[in-house]
């Protein structure tokens, strides 16, 4: 019996050696489990009622310096790419800017630092991407999210923001729907097919028919 | 853990050298515990698994043969990983792959009342620790937390049984059953209910 006591004792001791310390959820994770893949619409807002759209021909990358770099890299065309595929297989139809698009598709990668939009509880939602009034034709006019805080963060992610060009209230444009995809891995290129399909497959109501 | 390690290898250094002697165990022990944490209720919403991550160590002090008051801690964390979902927000969705951690750090007043007298060969008792609780929340999305860190209540009362290793030895195997209860609310747990399962040492030092 002492023996067998002994003998517990010492595995005990063993165990709690082992044991003690918490497990770090991020020590164990990959890159795919690290991303979180968010979207945001705009309440009230009929997605029917928009048929055109048009897409930027360049990737803002937005960075706590400077916000008004554009890039094309091979990663920068799949992505426009995809998002513009996905719009069509939802019933939109790609027209140029100049043919007075309903909807207008901005693209962002933002790095670093940069003031982001959010609502509570922070992470999960909607930065905003960077938006060039000139390029859209609407001077003077920048768009905003009715229901959101402005915070700072410190990361990469990349922004898919669809703006309202029908309906400006105030000298303003409404964005009606955003995708942020966050995390380890959002700026490679082998991962933007399988990004986007799960952003436009978690917004079923995105679409042109109803 | 360096502590904990030392503490096991005084222990079994003391057994050889008092256990030959002492008849009368003295009034100060000490005690360490390897503990398993079964969640009930609301908790098992956030995470339903069984922790087999934890310990509790005390102190106590024994006022006669029968009743000993003492302070306890210890930590315990409950653990989960979800596989990748989608969840619905306030204004969107979002989908992610969640883990969801618990860490439990409580700091207990104890009261143990001894069945039987200490020269018995098996010695139940039945105890009561009351005090507060840290509770460490990490609510992963992605790579994204959810953190809440807060104190609460927590009453815990207890049943288990001391095996001396020897009449009179210093030494005592312990095992014991310890249910928790804390009002603790956040996001899905609505209160804190845990079945816990201890086994260790106590080592009456001075």
């Amino acid at each position: 019996m002492k023996r067998v006591m002994l003998l517990m004792s010492a595995a005990l001791g063993l165990v709690v050696s082992f044991s003690g310390c918490g497990k770090d959820p991020l020590k164990d994770m990959t890159d795919e489990e690290s991303r979180i893949y968010v979207t945001n619409r705009a309440d009230s807002v009929d997605f029917t009622s928009y048929k055109t759209f048009s897409i930027v021909d360049s990737v803002a990358v937005a960075t706590n310096t400077n916000n008004d770099e554009r890039a094309l890299t091979d990663y920068d065309k799949k992505l426009i790419a995809d998002v513009t595929q996905s719009l069509q297989a939802r019933g939109y139809t790609l027209v140029s800017r100049a043919a007075k698009p309903d909807l207008a598709v901005n693209l962002t990668r933002i790095d670093n630092t940069y003031s982001a939009v959010y609502y509570d509880p922070g992470y999960w939602s909607g930065i905003g991407g960077y938006f060039d009034p000139f390029y859209w034709g609407y001077p003077g006019y920048g768009y905003y999210w009715p229901t959101y805080y402005q915070v700072y963060q410190k990361e990469r992610a990349v922004s898919i923001d669809i703006v309202d060009l029908k309906n400006p209230k105030n000298n303003k444009l409404v964005a009606i729907w955003n995708a942020m995809l966050r995390g380890s891995g959002v700026w490679n290129i082998s991962n933007v097919d399988s990004m986007v399909s799960a952003v436009f497959a978690q917004s079923t109501y995105l679409k042109a028919n109803s | 853990m360096k502590s904990i390690k030392l503490w096991i290898l005084t222990m079994i250094a003391f057994l050889g050298v008092q256990s030959a002697f002492a008849q009368v165990r003295s009034p100060l022990s000490i005690n360490v515990d390897y503990s398993i944490g079964q969640p009930l209720g609301s908790l098992k919403d956030y995470t339903d698994k069984t922790s087999f991550r934890g310990w509790r160590a005390g102190i106590q002090y024994q006022i006669n043969d029968q009743l000993a008051v003492g302070l306890r801690s210890g930590y315990q964390q409950f653990y989960q990983r979800l596989p990748r979902e989608v969840y619905p927000t306030k204004s969107g969705d979002i989908s992610a792959v969640q883990s969801r951690s618990l860490e439990v750090t409580p700091i207990l007043a104890t009261v143990q009342y001894q069945l039987r007298k200490p020269d018995a060969a098996i010695i139940p008792y039945v105890g009561l620790g009351v005090g507060t609780v840290n509770m460490l929340y990490n609510k992963y999305w992605g790579e994204f937390t959810d953190r809440d860190n807060s104190w609460q209540f927590a009453a815990s009362p207890e049943v288990g049984i001391n095996i001396p290793f020897g009449k009179g030895s210093p030494l005592l195997f312990n095992a014991s059953v310890q249910y928790t209860y804390s009002p603790y609310k956040l996001q899905e747990i609505t209160s804190y209910n845990v079945l816990q399962a201890n086994v260790g040492l106590r080592l009456h030092i001075n």
